[in-house]
């Protein structure tokens, strides 16, 4: 079972502390949601854990399948990351079967696999020869994601994957990742500043707030229930067109 | 790729040039062989006539031209190179490299090239100075520029998360350069070579002409420094001189154009485009009985943009604004929102045209405006909060400023200090601070520069604003605030709001009526209450299921 355990995780930038002491852990079949605001720290969390920053200290485990710590050179057959903006994360100038064919070969795996990884997100063989520009962003996403499974990763790192798409097709993506992680049985990391996915699709929640973990449990304890004067804030904040209705309505 | 008139030209003139340099030399004869018929005027025996020691002037320009184009070639790709090493390589490796590399670029950049060029090739002995070593000190000197040029798009590449991603599967740090880079920028080093090519010919053209050229070659240079010291000129032999200067024109100017059309592949806007002078077109003025309260009435509207093929942006679009209502328009991307709001402001641009319909304000037609009535009537009458609006602030001059502007352009009467009163009036209306007044913009958050564009907006007391995602790059705490700023302020102040965005939950939240759009057609206009409570069209019942409610039963979504 590979597992990746987050401890003490501390980044600063000249000075400032983005990410303060945090610590977590990503258990395979479990989806831990990272709930914030913009500034929060919960990207640089996710850019630590993919190895795009170092961490300033703390540190961050990986225990393979064996129960043995996987050692630096073969993090990235296990830890993959799927980035915020479909639109930026797929290099224009290459298809869609470069984008898969690459980090199969690159993780010891045959560039045959690519219809496969697209019939995993849901795609035809014939998305292979297309080009990001040919592609709607709910596409290019699931594109993205098959990119990230590619390498065989456990643990994926879901760094706000909606919230560039069309709301309409939001959920469907959401579900996708939902779906795959059960037939897989991946640890997923989903980082989202939306408190009702971060409810439907998790089922540990951790609220930051300025770097560090304010609020952490069960998704129905924190956001139904939350304890802390910040995610209380957060979740009276998102609108809630239920609550002008029930009440009689005011219109 | 367009197939513009002026990349066809130009590379029809440079493969002809390049095919006259390749085979004329070939099909000429040997342009060496000295016969006693000095100065021969162009004729049948010799198309373009003799030279002083009676050589064929149609061989020696074949062989020139191959000269300076062998010369052009070398130093294109030597100072390509170059430039791709110490701009793109600098620029992703970071910290002390791209110092290093940046610094060296600089320096090479203040040395003036070709008096230095003069100087080095006239210390390099005449019997040495073969076309390699002139290429060599013309690439030296030549390819500082270009590699600025590509260390600040390398800069802003690598940042991309299409870089990042393939790091992240675990890419090599040269493939990342190479595969993932290096195409991207392939337009920019394609214009930096033909630049270099030009600049190149006619450097050494100038070299040799002072008869610092290499050797024993044969150039356009050299040919122009042989007619120069047989007094060409002088003696009216213009068969001699205007041939290789003809060419090296006509060669730079195809090159010029060349690049010209990789300039306008890169940067699309470049491009002419028939501009059109009318924005509106067949709009009948006819009066329709409005509604009393309203303040803003669209009938029919129809918005095309008048592309190759014309896309139907709003559809026979119809809606009315009431005194102190908000009015919610809600839609996806392209959905057609902005272009509607744009529309009704005539804030559109070509190619989009109003094709049908009405849209009326209060008691008058709004597309029938005169462009001086228009100015008075956006702004004063309806003002307009724009996406990403807290970014448009002019970042070097504060806030007071910018303020003050609106209302010394509209309201030239007032005097100083009465502008003053009402920019701090409008300020405490939207909850920031007169004190600051004096801010710049980057002083400010994000919530605090939108807060700063909605008090810009009311500064004029309009009767209707358009808000275009007014909160959409805002945090959820910072969005509620404004929100509840919007319906305060609609109270306090009753004018109308149409309210645009893609958070159809916000505007059953806040709007009185809304508006579905799809497709460029408004496919449900209800009130809020029955919007949320009796969808009847399944587009909206769809974009509310697309909303998962905080407090509903969990897990119900995943199946």
């Amino acid at each position: 079972m590979t597992t990746l355990e987050v401890r003490g995780l501390t980044k600063t930038f000249h000075k400032i502390t983005a990410v303060d002491d945090v610590s977590f852990t990503l258990a395979p079949g479990r989806t831990v949601a990272l709930v914030g605001e913009s500034g929060s720290g919960k990207s640089t969390i996710a850019r630590m854990i993919a190895r795009l920053v170092r961490p300033t200290s703390g540190e961050i485990v990986l225990t393979g399948p064996d129960g043995e710590p996987v050692p630096r050179r073969g993090y990235r057959d296990h830890v993959q990351m799927i980035f915020q903006d479909p639109f930026a994360s797929l290099n224009p100038f290459h298809t869609v079967e470069h984008h898969l064919a690459r980090p199969l070969r690159l993780h010891g795996r045959s560039r045959s696999d690519v219809p496969r990884l697209l019939e995993k997100v849901s795609l035809t063989a014939d998305f292979a020869r297309r080009r990001p520009h040919e592609l709607s962003g709910g596409q290019r996403q699931r594109v993205a994601i098959a990119r990230a499974l590619a390498p065989g990763a456990k643990v994926i790192i879901a760094d706000e994957p909606v919230s560039m798409l069309d709301v309409s097709i939001r959920l469907g993506v959401l579900k996708l990742l939902a779906r795959l992680q059960r037939e897989e049985n991946l640890a997923v990391l989903y980082i989202t500043h939306d408190l009702a996915t971060a409810r439907h699709f998790s089922d540990e929640v951790l609220v930051m707030h300025r770097g560090r973990i304010v609020e952490r449990g069960s998704s129905d304890d924190v956001l139904v229930r939350p304890q802390d004067p910040y995610t209380r804030r957060l979740a009276a904040a998102a609108p809630d067109p239920e609550a002008r209705f029930r009440q009689g309505g005011q219109s | 790729m367009t197939w513009s008139p002026k990349l066809a030209t130009g590379l029809g003139l440079a493969a002809a040039i390049v095919l006259f340099g390749l085979i004329g030399p070939m099909l000429t004869g040997d342009p060496a062989t000295i016969r006693d018929i000095g100065l021969t005027p162009p004729g049948a025996e010799h198309v373009l006539g003799t030279t002083l020691t009676g050589q064929d002037v149609l061989a020696q320009l074949a062989g020139a031209t191959r000269g300076s184009l062998w010369v052009g070639v070398l130093v294109g790709v030597m100072a390509t190179v170059l430039s791709g090493i110490f701009g793109i390589v600098g620029a992703y490796a970071g910290g002390v490299v791209d110092e290093v590399f940046s610094l060296f670029s600089n320096v090479m950049l203040v040395i003036p090239g070709l008096p230095l060029v003069i100087v080095v090739a006239g210390f390099v002995p005449a019997d040495r100075r073969g076309t390699w070593t002139i290429a060599l000190v013309l690439a030296i000197t030549g390819w500082a520029a270009a590699a600025r040029v590509l260390r600040a798009q390398t800069l802003s590449l690598r940042t991309r998360d299409y870089v990042a991603a393939a790091r992240v599967s675990g890419e090599k740090t040269w493939r990342v350069i190479c595969v993932e880079i290096l195409p991207n920028l392939l337009p920019i080093l394609a214009s930096q070579f033909v630049f270099a090519v030009v600049l190149a010919i006619l450097s050494e053209a100038g070299l040799s002409f002072l008869g610092l050229g290499a050797a024993n070659a044969s150039t356009l240079g050299t040919m122009l420094y042989y007619a120069q010291n047989g007094f060409a000129l002088q003696r009216e032999a213009w068969w001699w001189f205007v041939p290789p200067g003809l060419v090296i024109a006509l060669l730079g100017g195809a090159l010029a154009l060349i690049n010209f059309s990789i300039d306008e592949i890169i940067n699309p806007r470049l491009r002419d485009r028939a501009r059109r002078k009318r924005d509106v077109v067949a709009v009948e003025a006819e009066v329709v009985p409005v509604d009393p309260d309203a303040v803003l009435t669209v009938r029919n509207l129809n918005v095309v943009y008048q592309a190759e093929t014309p896309v139907h942006a709003v559809k026979d679009v119809s809606l009315t604004l009431r005194r102190g209502e908000i009015l919610g328009l809600a839609g996806e991307s392209g959905c057609g929102k902005t272009t509607l709001a744009y529309a009704i402001n005539r804030l559109h641009r070509p190619p989009a045209e109003v094709t049908s319909g009405s849209v009326t304000f209060e008691d008058f037609d709004v597309l029938a405006l005169e462009p001086d009535e228009l100015r008075e009537f956006r702004w004063v009458r309806l003002s307009m909060v724009f996406q990403g609006a807290m970014n448009s602030l002019n970042p070097v001059t504060p806030i007071r400023a910018q303020l003050h502007d609106v209302l010394r352009t509209h309201r030239p009467g007032m005097s100083t200090p009465d502008r003053e009163v009402r920019c701090a009036e409008v300020l405490r209306l939207v909850g920031v601070d007169p004190a600051r007044l004096g801010a710049y913009p980057h002083e400010l958050s994000g919530g605090m520069r939108q807060r700063v564009m909605i008090a810009m907006a009311l500064l004029l007391d309009p009767q209707v604003m358009i808000m275009d995602e007014p909160t959409t790059a805002l945090d959820v705490l910072v969005q509620r605030e404004i929100l509840n700023e919007i319906k305060r302020l609609r109270d306090e102040l009753r004018f109308a709001v149409v309210f645009i965005t893609h958070d159809l939950p916000l505007l059953l939240e806040l709007s009185d009526r809304i508006a579905v759009m799809r497709d460029g057609e408004v496919v449900e206009y209800a009130t809020a209450e029955d919007m949320y409570l009796r969808p009847r069209h399944p587009y909206t019942r769809q974009l509310l299921a697309s909303f998962p409610s905080l407090t509903g039963e969990a897990g119900a979504l995943i199946t």
